[in-house]
């Protein structure tokens, strides 16, 4: 399923992830080795993310920042975006964020 | 003041360094026939400077919540590693083998 | 005596605890009330899972020389610090904690955790 996105002029590369960490499904730049990294990288970070968002709501007492939806790491080159159990990193001058993350968030759901 | 000749003089001091408050290696200096290079010390500044900020957030974040005041400003993080400790301040760095690491001397040292 | 009542006991110590990787549960000794060692576990587990991951980052990048698997951390405040190895954590007074003998305690009796922190 996750091809599609793949298929999207500005993706580099597109993961899914287990909740260990383990990659289930990738393509890209890099082979094998490198997919496998990114999903062990997307799915740390997105317990990091979790376990700040976590604090902020506990000391802001404030709903509507857990659990998180994603997030999104912005460099110069190349970015990297989450939804749920999927990453991808894009070139942003091929594609917009918005059309990336709305793609990432259907196909979170699929 | 910290500064690298005095840091690199405490005991069993494996490498000293200096970063910026965004975590770049700005000087550093390294004791003969140790494994760290500026490459690792760059990364290792970097890890520190995240987690001095998250520490800042947490502080924060507890005196309000808890009115426990005494956590902010954070002078100090320690990442104990595998074999080594790295103690950091706002600016100044040590690594340290940790069966040799005085955490006592070290932090007087970075924030005397 | 369990490891965390005895740590509780050491001079300075204000509390020790010891929360769950998976973050559903939590346990002290000392001067907390229970919502405040919950938080307390929170942040010291949010910490502990970043510092895992920096570290097993910096090795996957080639940077390794002994840092991974990460043990511990300590943050110094003005008045009070957190010392946590593992998945144990003392908060403490600043001015009055050995820290060496606390550290020493912590990396002798807590086991170093392999794999997956779960």
């Amino acid at each position: 399923m996750i091809k599609q996105l793949f298929a999207l002029d500005g993706v580099i590369a597109v993961c899914q992830f287990r909740d260990d960490g383990m990659l289930v499904e990738g393509y890209g730049a890099g082979g094998d080795d490198m997919l496998q990294r990114l999903a062990k990288f997307a799915h740390d970070y997105k317990r990091m993310v979790q376990g700040n968002a976590d604090q902020l709501s506990m000391f802001t007492q404030m709903n509507g920042w857990t659990p998180p939806g994603g997030w999104l790491v912005r460099g110069p080159a190349v970015t990297v975006c989450s939804i749920a159990n999927l990453v991808c990193v894009v070139d942003l001058r091929e594609i917009s964020l918005s059309t990336i993350m709305a793609q990432l968030k259907e196909a979170a759901s699929w | 003041m910290a500064d690298l000749n005095t840091l690199m003089k405490l005991d069993a001091v494996e490498g000293a360094f200096r970063f910026t408050p965004s975590g770049e290696l700005r000087e550093h200096q390294i004791a003969g026939g140790s494994k760290l290079d500026a490459t690792v010390l760059d990364l290792l500044c970097h890890v520190c400077v995240a987690n001095m900020a998250i520490a800042t957030m947490q502080a924060r974040g507890w005196e309000k919540v808890t009115g426990m005041q005494g956590f902010y400003p954070i002078n100090g993080f320690s990442l104990i590693g595998f074999e080594w400790t790295a103690v950091v301040n706002q600016e100044y760095g040590v690594v340290v083998p940790n069966a040799k690491v005085d955490y006592d001397r070290i932090y007087a040292a970075l924030n005397g | 005596m369990s490891l965390i009542l005895n740590l509780s006991k050491l001079p300075g110590v204000i509390a020790a605890g010891e929360y769950s990787y998976r973050g559903d549960r939590f346990s002290f000794e000392g001067k907390l009330t229970d919502e405040l060692a919950r938080m307390a576990s929170i942040m010291c587990r949010a910490t502990t899972m970043a510092t895992h991951m920096q570290v097993d980052m910096m090795k996957s990048l080639g940077s390794d020389c002994g840092c991974a698997p990460a043990r511990g951390w300590m943050v110094h405040g003005e008045k009070f610090s957190v010392c946590v190895v593992g998945n144990i954590f003392c908060f403490v007074d600043s001015t009055t904690v050995k820290l060496n003998d606390l550290m020493a305690q912590l990396v002798a009796q807590v086991p170093q955790q392999e794999g997956q922190l779960v």
